[in-house]
């Protein structure tokens, strides 16, 4: 073996991947930032639920003769975190079969049948529904409440047996709803990734895009075709595993060896088909749109890696807990579909739910349609690469080796003439300086306010925040403020802003509110940031809680990351891309809806006025608005106002807040930098 | 605008950002004319075709097949139009009939006009060995001239060729000028582009050359040599124009991707 070979190899390999940037993100940034956002949303989430579940009280009846039942009542009663003292107490009927219908109608969660045992022990029944959630968490609170207790003499006081009043194809139908509804889901988008790639970018590969796109057929036409056929063949995949992960848990269980065989209820297993169908458009909507943007087979893998983890989250989120089809829910993609298909195997979807997750996915799945038909463009699909910074330029800019003589690069070749040009922000970069934001919250930021709440807050926002944005403004050799675009405004789109700011806080708090409340823990949490025990002042909470995100969030958001999508996309689109991403930086769940409406908000005010500065306004006013009545005691959650007072307080500020929007608005600004 | 049954180009500009592809360009081809679009690698050739053939939309300036704009009416443009280029690529998993069938209905051929136009394209180029064979499985050769059936098997009035012999040997190139000298015949009006100017030569009625993105000079392959003071062959004409323009610094035009 030549050894020099050997390394020449391995370097010309390394050489040529490290610069495929497309690889590297997928490698580097895709681990760092999503892994650990997903799990972390996840573990809100399951936490969330889970305290929620605990916090309910199980309702258990105990029946039978007087002393005896009274022993149990005891123990239970003792208990009253978990049991419902009312029922337990109340209710003492000899008629079992009535407590049975009632566990078997949901009324109760499980009947305790109690008589003297021939020791002087209670011999206990607990009849529970083993098809139910709730009644299964009954039954093993109750097991724990009486399993466990020993009379003078080590001998049990209660002796315990279980009785189930589910019918075996209920039972079925339960084992099923845990695991079908994720497995489908999972597939389906399995079914859809490789064809969705082999259909775009694998057309541009082999060569055929130019024939097709020579043949007179509108693009949303060959698009739609293109999705149709994906989503059949994901429509087959999510079948045949519907079907065969049905046959193989009805033969696992038999291999098991198991007493009493489990029915597969397959009229409702059949009728999951509602949700495969939707679900299968959807999802292949989404991936053709993806496959649509990749030069190539290898990158349309690359890109669509992530997005099938992302699209696999909410269905992992929704099969793991058991959460309720609310409406809220049914529009939530992924998360809706789940629910749905679990509903119908247990038979219990509403009619209502199903057309309306049916009716939320179809559209979801259009909207991604049109996307797909945008992005098939073949302006851009056959023109040369956007320009590209190399790194190794950033680098000797960043530190000044060569002074800011690296030119840009378009379609690979220097632009003659634009050699004093510095790089201004593109798609690529906001993605890059939000992906290293984000690896720095996760590893420095987190841990430091951990650390030190004040400190650590100022540090992250200060230097780490606005010190990347001074860096990426100094890499690409461009000056600060036109990077930020620090432009002066007229009187009018500054107090737009200040509207804006000022209602912001009421009409998206009371948005988030009605559409996912946030669990008392969040709120309790941020009101202890803003006023925190033994105080700290309203003068440095805002300059903590207010200015300070005003100035550094704003920078990294509304500087870098919006002017770089606005580079490329349309407004809208750029504005809801970084109020997404805005959203996200949040790394909370239940501030995702609230902390991305505002950073579209902002987001729009600095395109509309084509400076940071009014959205830095904007930010401040609303954080401030919120200091100001947390610290006052005149707001906490909305959930302690009236409806009325809530609709109220909606309708104004959504006068506000237009008002704001219509000053903000008009004739854009064009003055110099300041 | 000249002509409309054959191909009219009116000021045509293409920019992709700041680098200019085509700049101002204007010609027109008459039916029943082989035009051809000299010129070396990144002159603007594809970019213009694919202007023509309703693929890029024009920055400025107007494009017309057979009369109708390609800008205005893409989908119309299209029906007029046989695009082939070197890299029209065949679906490798369907067979050279279903081929043909598919982009039949594209352009909206009843099921009987596509087998009468198949069978009569299956004789003329001689495709009837391997039309129920799967594109994949074709010599390269074969899949050329399935291209150039799929490219003409709607009857277009307007052929455009872009580099249609890269790749091929000696004999199949000689196929496909022959089948261009038919179709031109037939009254089509064609744009032959390729940077083999001998190949031009041969062929074309009228040749425009580009450079840069501009059109250097227009006329037949005589006259082209009688202006560049009697150069020997077309690819010494070239030389000698390009050198005698001024010399203007620009942004080269970053030719479209393949």
């Amino acid at each position: 073996m030549k050894l020099s070979d050997v390394a020449l190899v391995a370097a010309k390999e390394l050489r040529e991947t490290l610069r495929d940037r497309r690889t590297l993100v997928v490698m580097v940034l895709f681990p760092l930032v999503v892994y650990p956002l997903v799990s972390l949303l996840m573990a809100q989430v399951m936490s969330s639920h889970t305290a929620r579940g605990q916090a309910r009280r199980s309702r258990v009846a105990v029946v039978g003769p007087l002393a005896a039942a009274e022993a149990v009542r005891a123990r239970l009663r003792a208990d009253a975190r978990e049991f419902d003292a009312g029922v337990v107490a109340g209710v003492s009927r000899a008629d079992a079969a009535a407590d049975r219908a009632a566990v078997e109608a949901g009324a109760l969660d499980a009947v305790a049948e109690v008589e003297a045992g021939p020791r002087g022990e209670a011999r206990v029944r607990l009849v529970y529904d083993e098809a139910r959630d709730e009644s299964r968490q009954a039954h093993d609170r109750v097991g724990a409440a009486l399993g466990g207790v020993l009379a003078p003499g080590c001998t049990p006081l209660f002796s315990l047996e279980d009785q189930s009043v589910a019918p075996r194809a209920r039972v079925g139908g339960y084992v099923l709803s845990k695991l079908l509804p994720l497995i489908v889901v999972v597939m389906i988008m399995l079914g859809a990734f490789y064809p969705a790639i082999d259909i775009t970018a694998g057309e541009r590969e082999r060569g055929t895009l130019e024939t097709i796109l020579s043949a007179p057929v509108g693009r949303f036409d060959l698009m739609t075709g293109k999705v149709i056929a994906v989503a059949t063949l994901s429509t087959i995949t999510g079948l045949l595993n519907m079907t065969s992960m049905s046959l193989t848990m009805v033969e696992g269980i038999r291999l098991v060896g198991a007493t009493t065989p489990v029915a597969i209820p397959w009229t409702r297993a059949a009728s999951t088909l509602i949700v495969v169908v939707p679900a299968a458009f959807l999802f292949a909507a989404v991936m053709v749109a993806i496959g649509a943007m990749a030069r190539s087979f290898k990158e349309a893998q690359t890109l669509l890696t992530p997005v099938y983890f992302l699209c696999f989250t909410p269905s992992l989120i929704a099969g793991l807990g058991d959460w309720d089809l609310t409406a809220a829910a049914a529009l939530v993609p992924g998360v809706n579909v789940t629910l749905l298909a679990r509903d119908l195997i247990l038979g219990k979807a509403t009619a209502g739910a199903a057309l309306l997750v049916v009716a939320s996915t179809l559209a979801f799945g259009a909207l991604a349609l049109t996307l797909a038909a945008r992005l098939y463009d073949s302006e851009r699909l056959l023109a040369a690469d956007e320009g590209t910074l190399p790194l190794g330029a950033w680098v000797r800019r960043l530190l000044s080796i060569r002074g800011r003589d690296d030119a840009p690069r378009t379609g690979g070749e220097a632009v003659a003439g634009a050699s004093v040009l510095a790089s201004t922000p593109t798609p690529g970069h906001a993605l890059a300086v939000f992906g290293l934001g984000y690896v720095l919250l996760f590893f420095v930021f987190i841990p430091l306010q951990s650390w030190r709440l004040v400190p650590g807050l100022v540090l992250s926002e200060w230097v780490g925040l606005l010190g990347l944005v001074v860096l990426y403004a100094r890499g690409t050799g461009q000056r600060l403020v036109d990077v930020l675009r620090v432009r002066r405004v007229p009187a009018r789109v500054l107090a737009g802003a200040f509207l804006v700011g000022a209602s912001a806080w009421a009409v998206i708090g009371l948005l988030a509110e009605w559409l996912a409340p946030a669990p008392p823990e969040l709120v309790e949490s941020l009101r202890r940031l803003v006023a925190p025990q033994g105080g700290r002042g309203l003068a440095p909470t805002l300059a903590l809680v207010a200015l300070t995100p005003a100035v550094c969030e704003e920078a990294l958001f509304r500087g870098v990351i919006l002017r770089g999508f606005a580079a490329k996309l349309p407004r809208l689109t750029s504005a809801v891309l970084t109020g997404t991403l805005f959203g996200l930086f949040h790394v909370d769940l239940w501030r995702l809806l609230p902390t991305g409406l505002l950073g579209v908000a902002l987001s729009l005010i600095a395109l509309e006025a084509d400076s940071i500065v009014p959205a830095m306004l904007a930010h401040f006013v609303n954080n401030a608005c919120l200091i100001v009545l947390v610290q006052e005691g005149a707001v906490g959650s909305a959930g302690e106002m009236s409806r009325r007072a809530q609709i109220s307080l909606f309708a104004a500020g959504i006068a506000v807040f237009a008002a704001g929007a219509m000053l903000v608005r008009g004739k854009k600004p064009r003055a110099p930098a300041v | 605008m000249k002509s409309s049954s054959g191909v009219a180009v009116l000021h045509l500009t293409k920019r992709f950002g700041a680098a200019v592809a085509v700049d101002d360009l204007s010609f027109s081809v008459a039916p029943g004319e082989i035009y051809g679009l000299l010129g070396p690698n990144g002159a603007g050739k594809t970019t213009t075709l694919r202007v023509l053939a309703a693929i890029l939309v024009p920055t400025e300036g107007r494009a017309e097949l057979a009369g109708v704009d390609v800008a205005r009416d893409p989908q119309g443009a299209r029906r007029q139009l046989g695009f082939l280029t070197g890299s029209t690529g065949l679906y490798a998993r369907l067979t050279g009939r279903e081929l043909l069938r598919y982009f039949g209905r594209l352009h909206g051929m009843s099921d009987a006009d596509i087998a009468a136009r198949t069978a009569l394209l299956a004789r003329g180029l001689d495709l009837g060995p391997f039309l129920d064979r799967r594109c994949e499985a074709l010599s390269t050769g074969q899949r050329q001239r399935l291209s150039v059936a799929r490219a003409v098997l709607h009857d277009p009035a307007v052929l455009i060729l872009d580099e249609p012999t890269v790749g091929l040997d000696v004999l199949a190139s000689r196929f496909l000028r022959d089948f261009v000298r038919g179709e031109r015949d037939r009254g089509k009006a064609v744009i032959f582009s390729t940077h083999y100017l001998a190949e031009a030569e041969l062929l074309c009625n009228r040749i425009g050359l580009l450079h840069e993105g501009r059109l250097i000079a227009e006329g037949s392959p005589a006259e082209l040599r009688a202006r560049a003071g009697g150069a020997s062959s077309l690819e010494e004409a070239f030389l000698r124009l390009v050198a005698a323009l001024p010399a203007a610094p620009r942004a080269p035009a970053p030719e479209a991707a393949p």
